[in-house]
This record gives structure tokens, C-alpha cells and sequence, in this order.
């Protein structure tokens, strides 16, 4: 246990490290929401503004989501270059179980998130309305689940991958294809009906249903925009599942790939 | 048999050539880069493009798949362009720059070289995805399309001067980081590439103002009006603000390049 706090300390100090990569993307955050979302307003389809009422209000907790995402992934990218770099055989000399230094990095990739995503979510919150005591907690831990989730994924990346380009390629790969295949940008009935109409193809509408994105993003609006879709046990369970598979794979693959001479 | 100022003038122009071949050839080395931003860009047509189409009202939009993926060209070649201000940093950490400002050319040279080059390079990778967007949006109108070219690459020219006129100007990656995020987040958002003058003008008033006077809106609205998406009335004024940004940008990439280029500094 002592070992896993040993290693959040470590990842948490590297974070912020990137203090001013940190300050960039969440202007970018926010120009999507304040410049982006409140033009988008005004172009919004009748049938889609019956749906979701305002655009801004629709995208506030998509963006929240979107950037627990980015930066939950950021410890892949650190495991990547340490394993490069050489530094796993440091991190493997610790005095610390290796499922210890396997748990801490998936923790600290999660805390990490949830650290960067929360102004995020206050903003949505202040937009928005604030949610109850008892649904604040749900929308924290399935954040958190899938701030965990997300670490896993970037961990599996990062150890499956021998340079920085491939790494960044595959994240990239994942990370448009979670991104525009979830209910982050537009409502999900919207890619249904394109489904329905043979517009797209129908494993990337499932991939839009399963997505974790879709998950939390409207488990928060079924929370925070009355009318907009009801919650569903459906949400969490699509996100604990996600959570636990990657948490797994990643604290195996992590140890397995990283012993490896 | 040529005269002494005319081979003089060939040499100086070979010496200009050889730092924008350079600086193209160090662009094809960050292959997986390519790669995933052709990835970015085609997702953001197969994607985003296709579902936010039924996400706009028609009538403010006629056809917003079209209208986007104009715009996404835009946006490419914009960020492509900027590239060239990390490449100033990896030199610098390198130690390039030294063997750079070692070479016999001179500084002017070896910043419109650089400012080219990077256009140039920008232009030669989005050159396939322009391809494809024409592909997806058909209908091209030949005469306008050439005009909207010839901007495309004033406006790459014009893009990577301001990188390196930042990346010279600050001398430090972490501010050089954060600042291309800031620009490209406020350049990109507040300019037509995404939706029309008209609605942005609508939304926010200060938000239509500054768009009015982005070069992205004026690009973009190049691109649209050579791809009969949209009308313009006169072309030549967007086409004067995009020579007035090139021009800027390349003239004060010069004076600030020659300024700092010495002295190290670089973080």
C-alpha cells in the first residue's frame, strides 16, 4: 500500500511538471465551450434543440468528459518514454511489489484525470445547475472509474508500443475514434438514426452505445438537463466494465511487457 | 555566358533553395506524424463531418458536411504550417542551430528559406488531403479554385513565418507549447473555418468582429467560394487580407530572426 502512495507522489509530481501544457489544453477546453458551443447554439437544428434544448448546456458535461479523457492519458505517454528511455528498469529496482508499482500507475493516471477534468466539471456545474448530494457522488465515481479505465487503456498503448510515434499514432487512432463515436459532440440518437439509414456503419453505431463516453457524459446530462434522457443502471455498469477490463489488462500487460528484456 | 551579378544572384537564389529543401525533407522524417494527422483529418470528414451535418439546421446551412470539410482543409494546412516553430526547438536542444548560423548564407536567407520551406512543406501534405476534399465535395469552379491555391500558399507561407517569428521571439518551448494551444484554440474557433461570419457574428458580436479579420475566415472563405460553396462578393478582399498577413508575418519573421537568432537563450 505504502508503495502505491510512493508512486502516485512520483506521477503526481510529474504532472506538474507540465503545468503549462496543462494551462493550454484547458484553454482549449474552454474556447470549445464559450466559442465553439455558443455558436453552434444558434445553428442547431429544430428537431435537435426539441431534444437537447441548448447546445451549450448539451456539450458543458461532453467537454468535462473529453478532458478527464486527454488527460488521464497523458500517463501512457510517460510510461512510453520511461520504457524507451530505460527508466522501468529504475522503476522495477523499488522496493515495492510489482502489482504495487502496476496499481499506482493506473491510480495516479485516474487521480490525475479527475484532478484536471474537475474545474471542468465546476464550470459545467455552474452552467448547468448543481446535481444532488447523492448523484454528485455517482457522477464522481464513474468519472473516477473511467479516469481508471482511460489509464489502463493509455498504459496497454504505451508498453504495447516501442517508439513515441507508433504510441502517438495509436492514441490518436483511439482517441478520434472514442471521441467522434460517442455521445460527446451530438446527441447518440443522432448516429442511431444515421445507423438506421445505412449513413454508418453498424459496428461503429455500437461502439457509439458501449462507448464509456456516451456513458458518463449522458449520465451527467440525465442528471443535469431536465427532459433530456432518464438514467439508466446501464450507464454505470457500461463504465464499471470498461474500468475493470482495462485496470486488469493494464496492471498485467504493464508488469509482463516491462520485465521483458 | 552569364554576367557576374546575374551568377551572383543564381548562387544567392541556390543558397535560399537549399534551406527550403531542407527544411522539407526534415518534414518527411516525422512519418507517424503524417500519419496520424491524415487519421485526424479523415475522421473528421468519415465522423464528425457526417453526424454533425444532421446536427445543423439546413436553413442556416444548406449543406454543412461541405461547408466543413472545406474548412477542415483549412484548419490542416493551418496546423501543418505552424510545425515548423517545434522543429526551431528540437534544433536548438540539438544544437542544429549553431551548424545552422555556421553555413555560408545569410540570416534573411535562412529565414525565407525557413518560412518557405515550411509553407511548402505544409502545402506538399495537405496537397492529398485537399485532394480528397475536393473529391468529397465535387464540384469545383477552375478559374476561382487557382485564385484560392494561390492563397493557400501565401497563407501557408504566412503561418510558418509566424511560427518562427514566435518560436524566436519567446526562445521557450513551454511558452512556445502553450501559446500555439491558446492560438490555435482562439485562430481556429473565431474564424469562419467551422460555421459562417453570419451566425458567429450573431452568437457574439466581439466573436464576429475578431473572425472578420481572422485570415482562417479568409481562407476559408476562398476555399468555399473556389468550391462553389459559397458566393463571394469580391474575392480580392479576402485575397488582399491574406497577402497583408503573408507579408507581415514573413517581413517581421525576418527583422525578429535576424534580431535573436544570436545569443542562445533558447529553454
Amino acid at each position: 500500500m505504502k508503495g502505491i502512495v510512493y508512486i502516485l507522489e512520483h506521477d503526481f509530481r510529474n504532472f506538474f511538471r507540465y503545468k503549462w501544457w496543462l494551462v493550454g489544453l484547458i484553454s482549449m477546453n474552454l474556447a470549445d465551450l464559450f466559442i465553439m458551443a455558443v455558436v453552434y447554439n444558434n445553428m442547431i437544428s429544430a428537431t435537435v434543440q426539441n431534444q437537447i434544448k441548448s447546445y451549450f448546456n448539451f456539450f458543458a458535461p461532453g467537454l468535462a468528459v473529453t478532458g478527464l479523457f486527454a488527460s488521464a492519458f497523458m500517463i501512457g505517454r510517460e510510461i512510453n518514454m520511461e520504457r524507451r528511455r530505460e527508466v522501468h528498469h529504475y522503476m522495477l529496482s523499488l522496493p515495492m511489489t510489482r502489482l504495487d508499482l502496476a496499481i499506482g500507475r493506473v491510480l495516479s493516471g485516474g487521480l490525475r484525470g479527475m484532478l484536471y477534468m474537475s474545474p471542468l466539471l465546476v464550470t459545467c456545474f455552474a452552467f448547468l445547475g448543481l446535481p444532488t448530494f447523492g448523484q454528485l457522488l455517482l457522477i464522481l465515481t464513474v468519472l473516477f472509474l473511467l479516469a481508471t479505465g482511460i489509464s489502463g487503456l493509455s498504459i496497454v498503448i504505451a508498453v504495447s508500443t516501442t517508439s513515441l510515434e507508433k504510441f502517438i499514432t495509436a492514441r490518436g487512432l483511439v482517441y478520434y475514434t472514442l471521441f467522434f463515436c460517442s455521445s460527446v459532440f451530438y446527441p447518440l440518437s443522432l448516429i442511431q438514426s444515421l445507423g438506421k439509414s445505412g449513413a454508418f456503419p453498424p459496428f461503429l453505431v455500437t461502439l457509439a452505445e458501449i462507448n464509456p463516453l456516451t456513458s458518463a457524459s449522458d449520465m451527467i446530462r440525465s442528471f443535469l438537463i431536465p427532459g433530456y434522457m432518464v438514467f439508466s443502471i446501464d450507464m454505470v455498469t457500461n463504465v464499471l466494465l470498461f474500468s475493470a477490463i482495462f485496470t486488469l489488462v493494464a496492471a498485467f500487460a504493464y508488469v509482463e511487457i516491462i520485465e521483458r528484456k | 555566358m552569364q554576367k557576374p551579378r546575374e551568377a551572383e544572384s543564381e548562387k544567392e537564389t541556390n543558397k535560399l533553395l537549399l534551406v527550403v529543401e531542407r527544411d522539407v525533407r526534415l518534414f518527411f522524417q516525422y512519418k507517424f506524424l503524417v500519419i496520424m494527422r491524415a487519421i485526424w483529418f479523415v475522421s473528421q470528414i468519415a465522423l464528425f463531418g457526417l453526424i454533425a451535418s444532421r446536427l445543423i439546421n439546413s436553413a442556416v446551412v444548406p449543406d454543412y458536411f461541405h461547408y466543413y470539410v472545406a474548412g477542415l482543409s483549412v484548419m490542416t494546412l493551418y496546423s501543418a504550417a505552424m510545425f515548423i516553430g517545434f522543429d526551431l526547438y528540437e534544433e536548438a536542444e540539438h544544437g542544429v542551430f549553431e551548424y545552422l548560423l555556421s553555413l555560408p548564407v545569410t540570416r534573411r536567407q535562412l529565414v525565407l528559406g525557413r518560412s518557405i520551406g515550411g509553407g511548402l512543406r505544409a502545402f506538399i501534405y495537405v496537397g492529398p488531403l485537399i485532394a480528397i476534399s475536393l473529391y468529397v465535395i465535387g464540384a469545383v469552379n477552375p478559374l476561382n479554385f487557382a485564385l484560392t491555391l494561390f492563397s493557400l500558399f501565401l497563407f501557408a507561407f504566412g503561418v510558418s513565418g509566424m511560427s518562427i517569428t514566435i518560436a524566436v521571439a519567446i526562445k521557450s518551448s513551454d511558452r512556445f507549447d502553450i501559446l500555439m494551444g491558446v492560438l490555435d484554440a482562439l485562430i481556429v474557433r473565431l474564424s469562419t473555418a467551422m460555421y459562417p461570419l453570419a451566425i458567429v457574428q450573431s452568437a457574439n458580436p466581439l466573436y464576429g468582429g475578431i473572425a472578420s479579420y481572422n485570415p482562417v475566415t479568409f481562407v476559408a472563405d476562398l476555399f468555399r467560394w473556389g468550391t462553389n460553396i459559397i458566393t463571394l462578393d469580391n474575392p480580392l478582399l479576402p485575397l488582399l487580407g491574406v497577402m497583408i498577413f503573408f507579408g507581415t508575418f514573413t517581413f517581421i519573421g525576418i527583422v525578429i530572426y535576424d534580431k535573436r537568432i544570436e545569443g542562445g537563450g533558447w529553454q
